[in-house]
């Protein structure tokens, strides 16, 4: 397997959209990393010049050491696996997985040795006669990935592979291609919209927006200290709250007002707002969902920090009950436990858990307190 | 009689691939060998006739008469009336061995698909459709030929397709609406490698400009200096504007920039354009004069390439 080395790439079409904007990353030899971001933000461009589909217009992409900015795909040992795959439909799964190992010559008994221990890998031994009619959407997937597999690329490149599958067989075969990756021990760099597969797959997650990388960083970290508003809000579902906050610095004692709420500021993250000379400025207080609180206790104990609305949606999804209310006009969500009390049009009282909150710059939406 | 058996097997040949019968009464080897030849020459020359490549390359042309397409078709087993997208594939870097073998094994001859070269860089995939597919699966059918391609051949592939189209007549226009949208794709879209007939936006219309009113159009807005290209800063600000619908608060926001920079920016483009972005047919015109400038430059470097 390999490692990657992306410094200062860029890429630039002839009519001067700069998809891509200096993009730097180092990649470790078999580490599982996302490209996760909107529609439109590079990702895709990214691994596309990685593979060597598109043209890099500046920068150096380094593969075990080796500028490969002018090298041709075949020859950069890569594998790739996309969303709208075709397998041949005439072919058994053994010889689909086998027919890019023939075009390249490579001997019949290699074939079936490398087709033989992938499809040990994938779990499609026992389905190595069937045709591709005869396979469930799962085991075609999986029939796409032994295609890849049997090349023993460096790396394995992919777009967006599950996101013709269903919500179900998504599930089920993130878990495959996590198992897989440990399996394999491979360079995976892997590109979704869908900030929970990121989240479940990835050794790191680059959060990318507008052709430039917003954070680079583990899953737990981007979740816990994102680095502005828009990976705070791309990160997490139900998404971050967000509200406008006027700081109050008053000595020792900082506290934001939220319309007739007041919340006092803790002492680890204080000290940000004064030494940023915020006072008397308006920024913006993100929370997650499960850190707003309908617990009585956790209220008594929190009593700096409580947020009264009524409540307008009762959402129960078994294991959790979602709350959604307006806090001086500004919509938000509690994840609550399901044996809460409260339903729709209750009058409700919150605690926030200020130890969890998220400050940002309302003008530059980088973090403050992070 | 040295040459009996040939001479046997290539009579067998013309009457399968002919239905014509021949007999021959030969006096001499010389004969023989003569008569020989003329009979490879028929066959090779009826192939090349009646050869389904061929024949569908010239209905695309349109340079096949039209008053027996119906026969010829039938002849080479093709149905004249079934719903068909052609699907138009380009190769910037040329096709190869392992790229037809893919296609070939992706759509056997029993899917009654057709593979016709058209150039070193084109290939026509003539795909028998349902009459009741949407245009959401025949787009599906272009990103899987892309993808496949990417995967399996490790080469970057553009895809043009065309509407559903019944009769075997309609593959001209058919083909000419593919090659349009293929050539207007690639000209004006970025980043994408599948190109829709019926998605070709304003780039269908600048793409049929001639280049002297093209040339005037961009002297009437940016006076007798037409730039070559814009300056990338400030393309990357307008074009942020316009996807903002002309809002200031918003674009400003979005670029990390003090409203009063941003309007200061705007009235710079003012200065050099007299067009005032903040207005909506201003800004048209400047979005059009952008994709006009574009093209020619586009047009250009593809020249000098």
């Amino acid at each position: 397997m390999a490692s990657l080395s992306l410094r200062g790439i860029d890429k630039k079409y002839p009519n001067g959209f700069h998809a891509v904007k200096d993009f730097n990353l180092e990649i470790d030899d078999k580490e599982f990393i996302i490209f996760v971001g909107p529609s439109g933000c590079g990702k895709s461009t990214t691994l596309r010049m990685i593979a060597g589909l598109e043209d890099i217009s500046g920068g150096t992409l380094e593969i075990d050491g080796k500028v490969m900015n002018d090298v041709e795909p075949k020859d950069r040992d890569i594998a790739m696996v996309f969303q709208n795959y075709a397998l041949y439909p005439h072919m058994t799964v053994y010889d689909n997985m086998a027919f890019g190992l023939k075009l390249r010559k490579v001997p019949k008994d290699e074939i079936d040795k490398k087709v033989r221990e992938a499809a040990k890998i994938l779990d499609l031994d026992k389905l190595l006669d069937r045709k591709p009619k005869a396979l469930s959407g799962g085991q075609r997937q999986r029939v796409a990935m032994g295609r890849a597999i049997v090349r023993n690329p460096k790396v394995f490149l992919m777009d967006e592979p599950l996101s013709n599958l269903d919500a179900k067989l998504r599930v089920q075969m993130r878990i495959e291609i996590s198992k897989l990756h440990e399996n394999l021990g491979a360079t995976i760099i892997y590109v979704t919209h869908d900030q929970t597969e990121a989240m479940t797959l990835g050794t790191r997650i680059v959060v990318m927006k507008d052709g430039v990388v917003q954070q680079v960083d583990t899953p737990q970290n981007l979740y816990n200290t994102p680095c502005n508003l828009f990976v705070a809000g791309f990160i997490g579902s139900p998404q971050m709250n967000f509200m406008d906050a006027v700081v109050n610095v008053a000595g020792n004692d900082v506290t934001l007002k939220i319309g007739k709420h007041t919340l006092t500021v803790p002492a680890e993250k204080k000290q940000a707002l004064i030494d940023g000379n915020y006072n008397g400025k308006t920024v913006v207080l993100g929370i997650r969902p499960e850190d707003v609180h309908d617990d009585p206790d956790f209220i008594a104990a929190n009593a700096s920090s409580v947020i009264t609305s009524k409540i307008k949606v009762y959402e129960l999804l078994g294991a959790e009950v979602f709350l959604y209310f307006d806090v001086e006009g500004t919509q938000m969500t509690a994840r609550v436990n399901p044996r809460t009390t409260l339903r729709t049009g209750d009058d409700a009282t919150f605690a926030l858990d200020m130890s969890r909150i998220h400050l940002f710059d309302k003008e530059t939406e980088l973090t403050i307190t992070n | 009689m040295e040459y009996q058996p040939q001479l046997k097997a290539a009579l067998k040949e013309l009457k399968r691939i002919t239905g014509i019968e021949l007999c021959l009464s030969a006096c001499s080897s010389s004969e023989e060998e003569a008569a020989l030849n003329q009979i490879r020459c028929l066959i090779t020359a009826y192939k090349e006739k009646y050869n389904k490549t061929q024949f569908l390359l010239s209905l695309m042309t349109d340079s096949a008469p039209s008053y027996d397409i119906n026969e010829r078709a039938g002849r080479l087993h093709i149905s004249a009336e079934e719903p068909r997208v052609l699907y138009l594939l380009h190769v910037p870097g040329g096709m190869d061995e392992t790229m037809t073998e893919i296609l070939k094994h992706l759509f056997p001859s029993q899917t009654k698909t057709y593979l016709v070269p058209v150039t070193e860089n084109t290939l026509v995939i003539l795909k028998p459709m349902h009459a009741d597919d949407t245009d959401e699966e025949i787009q599906q059918a272009a990103h899987a030929i892309v993808d496949t391609l990417n995967m399996e051949a490790l080469v970057s592939v553009q895809v043009a397709y065309s509407r559903i189209f019944y009769q075997l007549q309609e593959l001209a226009g058919a083909f000419q609406e593919t090659s349009l949208a293929l050539k207007v794709g690639r000209l004006f879209t970025f980043g994408e490698n599948v190109f829709a007939y019926n998605k070709l936006g304003i780039g269908r219309l600048i793409y049929r400009l001639p280049h002297n009113i093209c040339k005037d159009f961009l002297t009437e807005v940016f006076g007798p200096e037409v730039p070559d290209t814009l300056d990338e800063e400030m393309t990357t600000i307008i074009d942020r504007f316009l996807q903002n619908n002309l809002n200031i608060a918003e674009t400003a926001r979005q670029l990390h920039m003090h409203r009063n920079t941003l309007i200061y920016r705007l009235e710079q483009v003012e200065k050099q354009t007299g067009l005032d972005l903040r207005h909506f047919e201003d800004a048209m015109t400047f979005k059009i004069a952008v994709m006009v400038l574009n093209y020619l430059q586009t047009e250009r470097t593809s020249h000098y390439e």
